[in-house]
């Protein structure tokens, strides 16, 4: 399967782009287009992979061999992953049916603005599966659940470029879409679109919708850190951080947090808020907050 | 990192002033109110994840967004700019500054950490060694461990986005660990420090000297 280029460029600018007319100008959103608009810019689909992740660190090494420059925006797609992992030691299921894809991004951006990654790549997850019909939600920072199973699963990294040594993030992505059988220790706490739907989905139609969604977004995040340049020290509206919150569980739900919450737990708390630095802040059965900007959390009531 | 150690002088220095002066700026604009006075005894955050923090210093107040800046350490508040108080100040206008009494590990310590080549946190983030550091610390234990200039020693973890931080000093042995895996550290603090292989003597005898002769 050839996936276009063009077909990217064509939803980022028409589809998404037109859906937000009511929330920016049309000079803003033409901006944020042009901004989002290498995404896909070079996109490569295998059937299978060991993980798309090693993929672009194969194409970078490639292209910075013969003295070219990575482009920003690279996208690998495989239907299935023999080594598909998350983070730490943790391995993630691949199969067929599903959408795997690792995308590469210069690292162009400054501090403030390069901790949001990981909300935006959240965002277009759960964009890409509410339009699908499925009313996923992201648990901080971006695990997409749907009552209470996971759906999708996003990992961030950061990679050397092999020559030159450039600094790009790398995004992994992985939504559940037709691949109903999942290994015992995943029975319960996994799902897959048409697990919810009951319908059989297009892969190809959701990777493009994704993709159109992830130039937005990564757009926005490109605007976002215009606007702040620009306002220097003074407060300036998050408009990542908003749309996070529209589409998250996180707040105010009880949860346990850990590091590796998984095989280290470390203590349990009420999550008060989402600080405008994307920071969560708990409050502890003591009264007392605490702000964590790394790990992860699992909710503990029942309110999904 | 230096061969020319001058125990006595540095010793003399540690022993006539055991302090070490914590300035703070102010973390951005806005108007200030000083919530200690000069001579006040505050201290720094507590309980189990350090997440009771520590006294109140100032108030700073950007549109309408009041913000209580903590201690992040004890100590005796000194050199406080009470003319600021009420005013509207710049970012990084000095305010004050806490006297911290250091205990003989920190001496130690501070000590090391001019004769290390110490490897700062560039981010406030969560730090854990690399898969392949910390299996050979396992092993081997951290001073047996050399690392080299462009090698991957750390991962640093924000925001869960995984980035490998890579070292850049001269090559050593990892001297001296100062976080705990998996723990936020914030940016700047020492994560690392490293000794060359040759300077591990000297770095031994700071610390039996200054073990020995503070009591």
């Amino acid at each position: 399967m050839n996936f276009s280029s063009d077909l990217i460029a064509h939803r980022l600018s028409h589809v998404e782009s037109t859906a937000r007319a009511s929330l920016f100008a049309p000079a803003v959103r033409d901006k944020i287009v042009r901004y989002g608009a290498p995404i896909g810019c070079l996109i490569e689909h295998h059937q299978r992979l060991g993980r798309c992740m090693h993929r672009i660190s194969d194409i970078f090494l490639d292209y910075e061999t013969e003295g070219k420059v990575p482009l920003s925006g690279t996208v690998v797609i495989a239907d299935a992953l023999e080594n598909g992992s998350g983070r730490f030691d943790r391995s993630w299921h691949a199969p067929e049916g599903g959408l795997w894809l690792a995308l590469a991004l210069a690292d162009t951006f400054i501090p403030e603005i390069s901790r949001l990654l990981p909300f935006v790549a959240g965002i277009a997850c759960c964009e890409t599966i509410r339009e699908m019909g499925v009313r996923a939600s992201l648990k901080w920072v971006n695990d997409l659940c749907f009552q209470n199973k996971k759906i999708a699963g996003v990992l961030c990294e950061t990679m050397k470029s092999p020559v030159y040594g450039d600094k790009y993030f790398v995004i992994g992505i992985g939504i559940n879409i037709n691949n109903q059988q999942f290994p015992v220790e995943l029975n319960g706490t996994a799902e897959c679109l048409r697990g919810f739907s009951g319908e059989k989905a297009n892969v190809t139609d959701v990777a493009y919708r994704l993709l159109g969604k992830l130039g937005w977004n990564i757009g926005l995040l490109h605007y976002q850190e215009e606007c702040l340049l620009k306002v220097g020290d003074q407060i300036w509206e998050n408009f990542i951080l908003k749309r996070w919150l529209e589409l998250s569980d996180t707040v105010g739900r009880r949860v346990c947090y850990g590091f590796d919450v998984q095989k280290k737990p470390l203590y349990r708390a009420v999550v008060k808020e989402v600080n405008e630095e994307g920071g969560l802040v708990m409050l502890l059965e003591d009264g007392t907050c605490i702000t964590e900007y790394a790990g992860e959390i699992i909710y503990i009531d029942d309110a999904s | 990192m230096s061969d020319n150690i001058h125990f006595d002088e540095i010793i003399s220095r540690y022993r006539s002033d055991p302090y070490d002066y914590v300035d703070m700026y102010a973390m951005h604009t806005g108007k200030i109110r000083f919530l200690v006075e000069e001579g006040d005894e505050v201290e720094g955050p507590s309980g189990e994840w350090k997440h009771i923090a520590g006294n109140k210093l100032y108030e700073i107040t950007r549109e309408r967004n009041t913000k209580e800046i903590t201690s992040l350490t004890n100590g005796t508040i000194l050199s406080l700019r009470k003319e600021l108080d009420g005013k509207f100040v710049e970012a990084d206008e000095k305010l004050l500054t806490i006297r911290h009494p250091l205990k003989k590990k920190e001496i130690i310590e501070s000590i090391l950490q001019e004769v290390l080549f110490v490897f700062h946190a560039p981010e406030r983030a969560r730090y854990y060694f690399a898969m392949d550091i910390q299996s050979r610390i396992e092993q081997k234990g951290a001073r047996s461990v050399m690392v080299h200039p462009g090698d991957e020693v750390l991962t640093m973890s924000l925001m869960k986005r995984d980035t490998p931080v890579f070292y850049e000093g001269e090559e050593g042995i990892i001297h001296s660990v100062y976080f705990k895996p998996g723990e936020s550290v914030d940016q700047g603090a020492p994560l690392i420090g490293i000794c060359a292989k040759d300077k591990l003597p000297l770095i031994q005898k700071i610390i039996t000297r200054v073990k020995a002769e503070w009591e």
